[in-house]
């Protein structure tokens, strides 16, 4: 071990201070720089950085112990200050005691909750599955508290001892609230150090998560440390939430934006190194604050001073040295048979949508549900967003679906698609610009996967969460990227083949012919040598790599494929709707919603992206069951499922991870009369049963004769004696 | 001059010392052993010389040039294939699909669509595998999923191909007819290939082997013909021991 430090981790420094002095010059807000201001901007940082601190704990923690990256910490954290807010401010309870309650009581309960009913069953899964899995509850539980406690009410919680006044350190004063999150967040850091490296119980969790048998074998309790990590990340979160309360605007994604700068900090220290990552928290608080305080970026990148988090995350990701290719981590669970259709079965299919489409923007296919006098309107529209929508979603299935590589910011590509249309197209509308976008869009894809592709997966899910939010918070709020206009449309309509789109039902079926083609264009993608090698590397990266494919150019031009498709996917997106705004169209919970939806809907099938339609159209029908004024139950069930429905669904991939769709084939399949082929196979699946996770057989008690025939088979000494069926025909 | 050279290579985890100067040469035209108790460093040297793992000193050469810092990828097109011992199959794809992939990589763009698929069929029959082509590979049987691993590597037109224990999961005549086909490959004077076996069963390993070198401890104890091995006083001090204790795990599955 070297004591010098990578040349990587100066350069980038290097640089960042000088872009960092760039800017600093060129924007100087003329504050007068006093001791007091300086110390008033350090506290409050500092303060900041602290509660930030508190998050990235919580997130290292339960990393180090259970191999599972929290995406939904800061909900949870949203969670325990609204549970604080009703005890409180609500109820009326005394602060201490409500702390106590949450904090003590029904935060542990809930991270033993999660980490039983869900988490645990994660260890195993593919990267894909629990990054959806963790997303999927961190927009469940935001949805959740929203559901609960009217989120569009405005809160605020009280500080701590807010009467009286605080302590004088020099010129400025610190308030009794902050000094007391301060040194929380000092203190917990140390406790959690000292117990996961000096106690029996830390040594124990740290050694779980390298190899969980062997730690059981040497008396570990794996299911008990794995609560344990959750109930003690589940209370950093949400004493974070209940002392970061007071400080910010009090609202579900408010709150929980948050935990995107504690991924900057966590990953400051590596994901792993809790020191570390209090460092990156209370540097990431100091920018913040001193940012803020002195310099002035301007109405149009008013919001630039919170992409400071985003930034850093950028950096440490580029100064990271390169990940080793790891062996032993084969994706499994598999079932027989990968697909379900044959091609022609494919292209009915895709008939049968086509149909379906003409007659649904014809008005013959309305239901009973929809007024013919109002066809026009609110039907077409939910569906036109619905597939534009799903023409994003496609972007998603070559880089999640086959490359396992995940990606939550097709939004911010589709936006970016829509600018490049509008700067090229903007005024007449041309269509033939649409391939030039796709063009443009893919270097943007490739630059966001660069630095992030040589490492482990979960940066480049993580990068290009920074990224979405980056782009939402500096590129597109700037008055020249999407201009605001008054009234009527910043995008004008599409005119294709002679014909502008300037009607719905003209829009809907371009919109699904387009979707049938990028359909069959994946399909053929699929199947081509590209495909096969993407899905090789999903496979495994160090074979892949042995067989003399370059891994990370792999992975970069799979990102640069996928934000292409997404930029064009993006001008249809813009063109329907019409206007773009920065505040709400590229909210980050918008585009995770995007990607569980087709996660969930199994996204290695391009089909899958149909299911997109979720969102618009149950809210369109929830609308329109509004408007004609009955079955008001059943609107608020459909609200509710809008709502809830993405979240549920992609935590549902914890018991069914390949998504959706592959279980419709499944039990559709057999149904045809031509599948005898199909039929067979779940014969032959059902026959094998469900066999037992052979990694955690006699650990508890003695094997069974029907476990050592599992174990047997699965180290494949038994195919003598099995009959000619199941894994025995296989081989013989 | 020898195909494959490591020279003096040092592998360091932390304290752990895996691989202490260990120097391995392998020649074309035949099979060439890497022996040694659980835990000698096999497969760290396997690692090592694929580029998975970046010694800590040392050097790796394939045909007088120092690869020591060339990538995987890179190594792999120049003619380094490999097996795994915990299995590395591509698991969603079918097993001639697995072997296609190495075969579009490691030969001709402009080949037709019919020649990739027929060489593809080709590796696959070689390895015995022609049923069970269009089968998911991580559905089969581990020793079939090894066997798939094996047509892979061959696809990829090795010059040098290492194997790490390929008769594991794999039934006495199988691992015969494994043992055949090394040999056949390796006789062929137009393959010109050179292969480094680590291997547990001893019988197929002194059966196939032209050279073998012992590993213990990450330092190679002995280098020699079979027969030589056998008779080597430090080997059989490494799988014996010289306390009862050890013997006990010779034999025994990583």
């Amino acid at each position: 071990m070297t004591f010098g430090l990578r040349r990587s981790v100066v350069v980038t420094a290097v640089v960042a201070v000088a872009i960092a002095t760039v800017i600093a010059v060129f924007t100087w807000a003329g504050t007068p720089v006093t001791a007091k201001t300086f110390l008033n901007a350090t506290y409050i940082g500092l303060t900041l950085g602290a509660l930030w601190a508190m998050y990235a704990t919580g997130l290292v923690v339960v990393y180090t112990t259970t191999g599972v990256f929290n995406f939904a910490q800061g909900a949870i954290g949203v969670f325990g200050a609204f549970f604080y807010w009703e005890l409180q401010m609500n109820r009326g309870w005394h602060p201490i005691l409500a702390l106590f309650v949450v904090v003590f009581l029904f935060a542990p309960l809930l991270g033993i909750c999660l980490d039983v009913l869900v988490m645990r069953r994660l260890r195993t899964a593919p990267l894909v599955v629990q990054l959806m899995v963790t997303v999927g509850m961190m927009v469940f539980l935001i949805s959740l508290v929203g559901t609960i406690w009217n989120a569009n009410t405005p809160r605020w919680v009280n500080a701590f001892f807010k009467d009286s006044g605080g302590i004088d350190l020099g010129p400025a004063q610190l308030t009794w609230h902050r000094f007391i999150v301060f040194v929380t967040a000092v203190v917990v850091a140390v406790i959690l150090r000292f117990l996961l490296y000096k106690t029996r119980i830390g040594t124990a969790m740290r050694a779980v998560v390298d190899n969980r048998e062997l730690a059981a074998l040497n008396g570990a309790r794996p299911n008990m440390v794995s609560s344990l990590a959750w109930a003690i990340g589940s209370m950093l979160g949400a004493l974070g939430g209940i002392l970061i309360a007071s400080e910010l605007e009090f609202n579900p994604s408010n709150l929980n934006d948050i935990v995107i700068i504690a991924f900057a900090a966590a990953a400051f220290g590596a994901l792993r190194n809790l020191p570390l990552a209090v460092v990156g928290a209370l540097l990431l608080g100091l920018l913040r604050q001193h940012t803020e305080t002195w310099l002035n970026f301007g109405t149009n990148f008013s919001k630039a001073h919170l992409g400071i988090a985003p930034l850093l995350l950028f950096a440490v990701v580029v100064a990271l040295p390169q990940a080793r290719l790891e062996v032993g981590r084969v994706v499994s669970n598999l079932r027989r048979r990968e697909r379900y259709t044959n091609w022609w079965e494919g292209l009915i299919g895709c008939g049968a949508l086509m149909l379906c489409a003409v007659m649904f923007s014809g008005g013959w296919l309305n239901f009973g549900i929809w007024d013919p006098e109002a066809w026009g309107g609110p039907a077409l529209n939910s569906a036109n967003a619905a597939m534009a929508l799903a023409l994003i979603g496609l972007s998603l299935v070559p880089l999640i679906g086959w490359a396992g590589q995940v990606n939550f910011a097709p939004l911010a590509f589709a936006g970016f698609g829509a600018f490049v249309y509008l700067k090229l197209a903007g005024d007449t509308g041309n269509g033939y610009w649409i391939p030039l976008v796709g063009l443009i869009c893919a270097p943007l894809g490739a630059l966001v996967a660069l630095p992030a592709a040589r490492l482990r997966g979960l940066y480049l899910a993580l990068m290009s969460m920074a990224f979405a939010q980056g782009m939402a918070l500096i590129f597109f709020p700037h008055e020249w990227v999407i201009p605001r206009i008054g009234v009527g449309r910043q995008f004008s309509h599409i005119e294709l083949f002679g014909i502008t789109f300037d009607d719905r039902r003209g829009y809907f079926l371009l919109m699904m012919s387009v979707f049938v083609i990028g359909v069959y264009g994946l399909v053929l993608l699929r199947n081509s040598r590209y495909g096969r090698r993407w899905m090789a590397m999903h496979g495994s990266q160090a074979a892949a790599a042995t067989v003399g494919i370059p891994v990370v150019q792999t992975k970069v031009v799979v990102y640069a494929v996928s934000a292409s498709l997404a930029g064009m996917a993006g001008v249809f997106w813009a063109t329907v709707a019409g206007n773009l705004s920065a505040g709400q169209d590229f909210d980050l919970l918008n585009g995770f919603q995007i990607v569980l939806l087709i996660a969930a809907a199994g996204v290695s099938i391009p089909m899958a992206g149909i299911f997109l339609v979720f969102t618009p159209l149950f809210t369109g029908l929830s609308h329109r069951l509004e408007d004609t004024g009955n079955v008001g139950f059943l609107v608020e069930i459909l609200d509710q499922l809008v709502v809830l429905g993405p979240g549920l669904l992609a935590i549902g991939m914890v018991f069914n991870p390949r998504g959706a769709i592959f279980e419709m084939g499944r039990g559709f399949s057999p149904i045809l009369p031509w599948r005898s082929d199909a039929r067979a196979e779940i014969a032959a699946e059902n026959a094998q049963k469900r066999e037992p996770e052979i990694g955690e057989l006699g650990l508890e008690r003695p094997f069974t004769p029907e476990e050592v025939i599992a174990i047997d088979r699965r180290l494949g000494i038994l195919d003598e004696v099995v009959p000619k069926e199941g894994y025995g025909a296989a081989r013989s | 001059m020898a195909l494959l050279e490591a020279e003096q290579v040092v592998m360091r985890f932390g304290g752990v010392v895996a691989l202490d100067n260990a120097s391995v040469d392998v020649d074309p035209g035949e099979v060439t052993g890497l022996i040694g108790p659980n835990g000698a460093g096999k497969t760290t040297l396997f690692n090592v010389v694929t580029g998975l793992l970046p010694p800590t000193s040392g050097t790796v050469k394939f045909d007088g040039v120092d690869i020591t810092r060339a990538g995987v990828s890179r190594r792999s097109q120049m003619g380094i294939a490999r097996t795994f011992q915990k299995l590395e199959a591509f698991n969603t794809l079918s097993a001639f699909d697995n072997v296609r992939v190495a075969v579009e990589k490691n030969h001709r763009a402009k080949w037709k669509h019919q020649r990739v698929n027929d060489v593809a069929h080709g590796m696959l029959g070689k390895v015995g595998l022609d049923d069970v082509a269009d089968v998911t590979v991580g559905t089969l049987p581990t020793g079939s999923a090894r066997l798939v691993e094996l047509a892979r590597a061959l696809a990829c037109r090795p010059r040098v191909l290492l194997l790490d224990e390929p008769s594991s999961g794999l039934n006495e005549e199988e691992t015969t007819a494994i043992g055949q086909l090394l040999l056949g490959l390796v006789a062929d004077k137009d393959n010109d290939l050179a292969v480094l076996l680590v291997e547990h069963d001893m019988s197929f390993v002194m059966g196939v082997c032209a050279r073998i070198h012992v590993l213990d401890f990450g330092k190679i104890i002995a280098v020699g013909t079979p027969i030589e091995v056998q008779a080597d006083t430090a080997v059989r001090a490494a799988y014996l021991g010289s306390d009862e204790f050890r013997g006990a795990y010779v034999g025994v599955d990583e």
